[in-house]
């Protein structure tokens, strides 16, 4: 081909012949060689039809006539706009949504979509009618609960990426990651009506709160108080039977020793009775012929 | 210089341009071809092929990265003084503020320079949509209050667990619940249930107070009783010891010459008793006008 071109023009170009050898050259090899980076899908057409995908990173060769179209294959992340659903018991929730997709299949992609813009949007379509659809089939009770058991909001989503990436895929070349939730709100007219409650809530809360420290309250004065009784009684039980005990041992030294010689414990106790009987106030009437008195009136002969 | 000179020193910069240095504080990834050719180069001097075939690309893997997810930041430039809601749906269906701050670094580098587009939106996303999970099965209590470590350590776990599957390449240091704040709307509803608390608290103490000054007390009148009961156990019993004592002593002498002995006894008892008291000796025929004794202690009038 190059024997044809040179041929043709005249002696006097023949000099520039090298450089432009070179140059074509240069511009061959640029036509030939591509390199695909670790981010790029490339996608090899053939006057603007498809022709193959080069996934693999790293130099490669083409036919210069075939361009090469480069696809960024990087996981991106697109939050939809958070949007009202409706669950299956009909109430209201406000769902923020991300969803991690990367390009799969460039052919498709590019065929079906083209940029990255155009497929968040349809990607919104499919995220929405998943969730909607979804959201319509459990109540709101099993994505919000504090019983763990009931919790399928995990499940949810499992499910709703397969679906959104089955779709993605098999329409436009886009593999979906995940699709996940990342907010779950309530509408904001229903809102007042949550904050009522809320405040009603803790309003009981702090009720009970109160309630059961009276209640504990009273327990401990209650238990002081028996504790207190219990304490006493034993004592004075104690304390009694003590003194019955001296009392006891004190009749029998008593009894002991007055029973030895009991008519001399009749005089004296007798005698000793007469002393608090006999006050002041006591007139008494003594017989001159007494046992006292009789030497009174009879002189020592009367003993 | 001469031309050959000139491109002498540019094949020679050229050439040097296949050096380089990982800094202590880096590693690097080097590329051909834009294919990866070793995914993580270690501090240090290493040679690559120069550019454009080999590239370099050097991370602070070590260096944390901070992120703020929920609760932004006012804006006075924006005119935005309220910063926007953060609202969480939590299990028992309370809404609740939240902010929180992810720390992540470079855990694979091929990965994370390759794979994500926006590294930090993964990283957000994925933390986010852990937190609405978690959030969303506890109640509100729960969250305010006493799963706060727990609930960090759930997200990162499985906000890392997230980014693996995306290969995004970081490692999450740490996930921390900056503020957890009650709507404004309803604040001051659980600011009572605070108080509430700290009154059941309160008197819970008060009554313990109570039983710690009334039990005590208690045991020492106890103890106060039961001495009074020894002691009066004692006096008695040596009373009578000594009562007995003295009565055996004196019964002894007395049983020696008991007609004296007696006489003489209820002689000093007369003496002692009859001068306080008023007498009548009367004869042993005599009769006795009784209405002297009832006069009691006036002179018999004059008749």
């Amino acid at each position: 081909m190059e024997l044809r071109i040179l041929s043709l023009v005249s002696e006097r170009y023949r000099r520039h012949v090298p450089a432009l050898a070179g140059l074509g050259l240069a511009v061959f090899l640029w036509l030939t060689f591509y390199t695909v980076r670790e981010t790029e899908f490339v996608l090899v057409t053939q006057f603007g039809r498809p022709v193959y995908t080069v996934a693999e990173a790293g130099l490669h060769a083409k036919w210069f006539f075939r361009t090469a179209t480069y696809f960024d294959r990087r996981l991106r992340i697109y939050n939809p706009r958070p949007s009202e659903f409706l669950s299956r018991d009909k109430k209201n929730l406000v769902i923020e949504s991300y969803v991690a997709w990367r390009i799969q299949d460039p052919k498709r992609f590019v065929e079906t979509v083209g940029d990255p813009v155009a497929a968040e949007m349809r990607l919104h379509d499919i995220v929405w009618s998943g969730l909607s659809a979804a959201l319509g089939t459990v109540d709101l009770e099993s994505i919000v609960s504090t019983n763990r058991q009931a919790v399928e909001a995990a499940r949810l989503q499992d499910r709703l990426s397969e679906a959104a990436d089955r779709a993605a895929l098999a329409q436009y070349g886009i593999q979906v990651v995940d699709v996940r939730i990342k907010r779950l709100n309530l509408p904001e007219q229903n809102k007042q009506s949550v904050f009522a409650r809320m405040r009603a809530e803790r309003e009981r809360i702090a009720r009970q709160y109160r309630a059961e420290g009276e209640e504990q309250a009273l327990r401990i004065r209650a238990d002081a108080d028996r504790q207190r009784e219990e304490i006493l009684s034993a004592a004075y039980k104690e304390a009694e039977k003590t003194k019955g005990e001296g009392d006891a041992e004190a009749t029998r030294v008593y009894s002991q020793a007055y029973s030895r010689n009991p008519r001399f414990y009749k005089l004296l106790r007798t005698l000793e009775s007469y002393k608090k009987i006999l006050d002041d106030k006591t007139t008494l009437i003594l017989s001159s012929d007494s046992e006292l008195l009789k030497v009174l009136m009879r002189g020592e002969n009367a003993q | 210089m001469s031309r050959r000179g000139i491109l002498g020193g540019v094949a020679v910069l050229w050439l040097a341009s296949s050096v380089y240095i990982v800094p202590a504080d880096q590693q690097a990834v080097e590329t051909r071809f834009g294919a990866v050719v070793s995914p993580r180069v270690m501090p240090g001097i290493h040679i690559s092929l120069p550019w454009p075939i080999d590239r370099v690309y050097r991370l602070k893997v070590q260096q944390l990265q901070r992120l703020v997810v929920g609760g932004e930041i006012s804006d006075g430039v924006l005119g935005r003084t309220e910063p926007r809601a953060s609202q969480f749906l939590t299990g028992d269906q309370n809404i609740i503020h939240m902010r929180v701050a992810v720390q992540y670094s470079v855990g694979v580098p091929a990965d994370y320079l390759f794979r994500t587009d926006g590294v930090a939106r993964a990283v957000g996303a994925a933390v986010e949509s852990a937190l609405a999970e978690r959030i969303s099965s506890r109640t509100v209590d729960a969250v305010l209050t006493t799963e706060k470590a727990a609930i960090q350590e759930e997200v990162r776990a499985s906000a890392q667990k997230l980014l693996n599957d995306y290969r995004a390449g970081v490692i999450l240091s740490t996930v921390n619940l900056e503020t957890v704040t009650p709507p404004p709307e309803a604040a001051d509803a659980f600011r009572d249930v605070a108080s509430a608390r700290a009154d059941s608290s309160r008197i819970v103490n008060q009554s313990m107070g109570y039983a710690n000054d009334v039990i005590p007390k208690a045991r020492g009148e106890a103890q106060q009783l039961l001495e009074a009961g020894q002691g009066y156990k004692l006096k008695k019993v040596n009373e009578a010891q000594g009562d007995a004592a003295r009565f055996t002593q004196v019964a002894a002498e007395y049983s020696r010459a008991a007609d004296v002995n007696g006489r003489r006894i209820y002689l000093e008892t007369m003496e002692q008793v009859l001068p306080r008291i008023k007498k009548l000796i009367v004869d042993k025929n005599g009769n006795l006008d009784l209405t002297i004794i009832r006069k009691g202690d006036n002179p018999p009038p004059q008749k």
